[in-house]
């Protein structure tokens, strides 16, 4: 641990006092700064007007849904994108770290495709898929694909090269040592892949939905925004950053309980 | 009839710049059933002949067959127990043991009866619902065996398999293995370091050199073995017996001139 | 030449030559959705002598490269003092976690709303933008960095008479940088990503530009040529960041 260079290491109940105050001094500011004439109200909220236009939101439809509604429309799109990457990520990943051949073939075009900003995709896929679904899911897979590909990758070169032999050896095809050896074997570093990955899907899809899209919580975020009301945009942006908060937490969870299960080996 | 016959093997390994040679025109009969044990200083091929027997190298010249055809790849004719056991860690102990026979298309029920017989047969009886990171060195070994039996495969191929053992283990696993191949005999190639391992489990020992890989000398265990009537005795008494004491100074004098044309680890004198 | 190499490029001329085949050709592919290798050339030259959406390709390039590199760098030297501080004091660190915690699951991209109520569409709100997207890599690695810097090392410095600002400038600092880069690079890419995504939704000028304009002209070459140059520039900043981490870490083999 730290570079502390202070001799006596501050106790725990003396950090938690120090985040109370620490959150109270920026709620605090934040209130001050938004009642105060310095800033106009089409500007900054206070904090409380923030939680009443998010609470508003919850009953009352704002731009075609009520708050939630967005979210779930928002999470529907994000789970079928990150259900394509991981669905072709993951054994492509897997696959190119078992087969040199395909390795060869596959990275030069996938280390051209990294180098493009997943939102650069953006109008191409509005061209090819319009902008209900298809377009903020493609360009959500184009944001999730590479972690898939690249973590199962690394995982599937993890797994000690005995495992598969010995799997070969036991009349295993190709198939087979893909599903049961590479995969499991693989399977704690395609996890955290895969929580890398949701989060980069999440926040393109709120970039796509920025863009092009007429529902979902990015949508209620540019509605508010020419709204001029930036309560909303605020506590929009609350609701993006707590959705996402909470895929992570479930992933992790799901991660932590694989490494347990199957003990320290790779 | 599944024997081994090596024919005219050389493998070269290509090392930077220059060639390393790893085995130069070996040749070599396995028969049916037979019992072969290969001892040999580090370095002088016999994992490379095991490897190239399972599928797993390719010779650079001459022809592995095994029971006639020739061998061009992994397959459940030819089951390997490697050394550092090689068992699926997120398997239980049944579905490791039950692996090929899954490959082979068994039913569940019928697949998991066979692994748990198998099981019994080593002596394991109720560890099948453990993960293998549970178990002890011997009993992983153990179970790597139980999987590859279970494929009752022609010919089995040991890769010093008793190697990361501790010395008490590593003789009651040899006492299982004699016990077992006298109920289901099968073509084996055992590679080990130990000449006293070699002699007490093998039916003839072959004695590689290294630099380049070639045979020195092939030895017929039988004559003395069934002469001496080790089959009825315990390891301990075995290696009491004159007869065996002759064989591993023979074998011992043999390794030893191998080891010190240069200096590398010595074979362990289990 | 390695095999490996040789199939990669195999692969791509291959690829070449199938999209040349299937669009300028055959006609296989409509190319009002999918542009051909010639399209995007023709657009290409468009672009870069006579302009387009406002200004030629150098011009609106640059305007973007410029917009980044000042997030970029702002976002730097703001995130990595602030990330080395939060490392190096625990009560500092929990006095400034509630707030960073509460902002940080917000994805950057979501904050171009409220920049564009804030600032509307000049530079600064991109820039603003940008700056937060690249601003939490940062600071996070540079608080890993000084964290895990080995113990061992800071005993030596201390045993041997070494101040805390001897200790905090010749032990904790060289040993952070190797993380400090990886977040800068992370804060690079970010960077990029935040641009492209801020000049999507509201530009008057630049590559986002570009890409929008030709989105609603129908215009699939000219989208291209924007991606690829933004794609361009990316590789060439990331590789410029790239040699000055190699010369900072002489002393490491990466």
């Amino acid at each position: 641990m730290a570079g502390n260079l202070t001799a006596v290491r501050p106790g725990w109940k003396e950090r938690a006092l120090l985040s109370l105050a620490g959150t109270a001094i920026f709620f605090g500011l934040w209130q001050i700064l938004a009642i105060s004439a310095l800033v106009s109200k089409f500007v900054l909220p206070s904090p409380a007007e923030v939680v009443i236009a998010g609470l508003t939101m919850t009953a009352e439809p704002f731009a075609g849904a009520t708050i939630q509604g967005h979210v779930l429309a928002s999470l529907g799109r994000w789970a079928m994108g990150f259900g394509l990457a991981a669905g072709i990520g993951i054994p492509l990943g897997l696959a190119m770290g078992y087969w040199r051949l395909l390795d060869a073939i596959v990275s030069p075009i996938f280390e051209g495709y990294r180098y493009i900003a997943p939102l650069a995709w953006v109008p191409f896929a509005a061209l090819w898929f319009g902008t209900g679904i298809g377009g903020p899911v493609m360009v959500i897979f184009t944001g999730a694909f590479a972690p898939c590909v690249i973590n199962a990758y690394r995982g599937a070169h993890l797994v000690e090269a005995h495992l598969t032999e010995a799997a070969r050896t036991l009349g295993a095809g190709g198939m087979r040592v893909m599903a049961e050896v590479l995969l499991p074997g693989a399977l704690p570093s395609v996890v955290s892949g895969l929580r890398v990955s949701a989060g980069l899907g999440w926040q393109s899809l709120i970039g796509a939905e920025l863009i092009v899209v007429s529902s979902g919580i990015g949508y209620v975020l540019v509605q508010g925004q020419s709204n001029l009301a930036p309560e909303i945009v605020i506590a929009a942006m609350l609701a993006v950053g707590l959705t996402g908060l909470l895929i992570d937490v479930a992933l992790r969870f799901v991660e932590s309980r694989i490494r347990q299960r199957w003990g320290q080996t790779a | 009839m599944s024997d081994i016959v090596f024919e005219g093997i050389s493998k070269v390994f290509p090392r930077g710049g220059s060639a390393f040679t790893a085995l130069s025109d070996v040749s070599l009969v396995i028969p049916d059933k037979q019992f072969l044990a290969i001892v040999g200083p580090s370095g002088c091929g016999k994992t490379t002949l095991l490897r190239m027997a399972a599928g797993l190298e390719i010779p650079s010249s001459g022809i592995v067959r095994v029971g006639g055809r020739p061998v061009n790849g992994p397959g459940a004719d030819r089951a390997v127990v490697f050394q550092q056991f090689a068992l699926f860690p997120w398997k239980t102990v049944r579905e490791n043991i039950a692996f090929g026979l899954k490959c082979k298309g068994m039913p569940r029920a019928k697949r998991n009866k066979v692994a748990l017989n198998y099981l019994e047969l080593m002596g394991m009886a109720g560890t099948e619902d453990n993960y293998p990171h549970q178990l002890s060195g011997g009993m992983q070994q153990r179970v790597a065996i139980a999987r590859s039996y279970a494929i009752e495969p022609e010919v089995l191929l040991m890769d010093e398999p008793f190697g990361s053992l501790d010395a008490q283990t590593r003789t009651l696993m040899q006492e299982e293995l004699i016990r077992i191949s006298r109920v289901n005999p099968r073509t084996v190639l055992f590679i080990t370091h130990g000449v006293e391992e070699a002699v007490y489990l093998a039916d003839r020992v072959v004695v590689l050199a290294r630099s380049p890989g070639r045979i020195r000398e092939i030895i017929d265990i039988r004559p003395i073995r069934e002469g001496e009537g080790w089959d009825k005795l315990a390891s301990e008494e075995v290696m009491e017996m004159p007869g065996f004491g002759h064989l591993r100074a023979r074998i011992w004098r043999l390794l030893r001139r191998e080891i010190q044309t240069s200096s590398l680890d010595l074979p362990k004198i289990n | 030449m390695k095999p490996r190499t040789l199939i990669g490029l195999a692969t791509i001329l291959v690829l070449l030559l199938g999209w040349y085949l299937a669009t300028d050709l055959a006609g296989l592919i409509d190319r009002q959705r999918f542009p051909s290798p010639g399209d995007i050339m023709a657009a290409g030259s468009q672009i870069i002598n006579r302009g387009y959406a406002g200004g030629t390709l150098l011009t609106q390039a640059l305007y973007s490269l410029r917009l980044v590199v000042l997030g970029f760098l702002v976002a730097g030297v703001t995130g990595v003092p602030l990330g080395l501080m939060m490392g190096l004091s625990r009560r500092f660190e929990a006095l400034v976690n509630p707030a960073f915690l509460l902002v940080r699951p917000i994805p950057p991209l979501a904050w171009i709303p409220l920049a564009i109520v804030w600032l509307g569409l000049a530079d600064s709100a991109k820039i603003l933008v940008i700056w937060f997207a690249a601003f939490v890599p940062a600071v996070i690695n540079s608080y890993t960095g000084i964290r895990n810097v080995d113990q061992t090392l800071v005993a030596a410095a201390r045993v041997h008479g070494a101040s805390a600002g001897r200790v905090f400038w010749d032990v904790l600092i060289p040993g952070s940088i190797p993380m400090i880069f990886t977040g800068l690079r992370l804060s690079l890419q970010a960077s990029w990503t935040t641009l492209v995504a801020a000049e999507l939704v509201g530009a008057v000028f630049g590559l986002g530009k570009v890409l929008s304009t030709a989105y609603r002209d129908i215009y699939p070459a000219m989208i291209a040529v924007g991606m690829i140059t933004v794609a361009v520039l990316g590789a060439v900043t990331t590789k410029i960041l790239a040699i000055v981490e190699r010369r900072v870490i002489r002393w490491r083999e990466t």
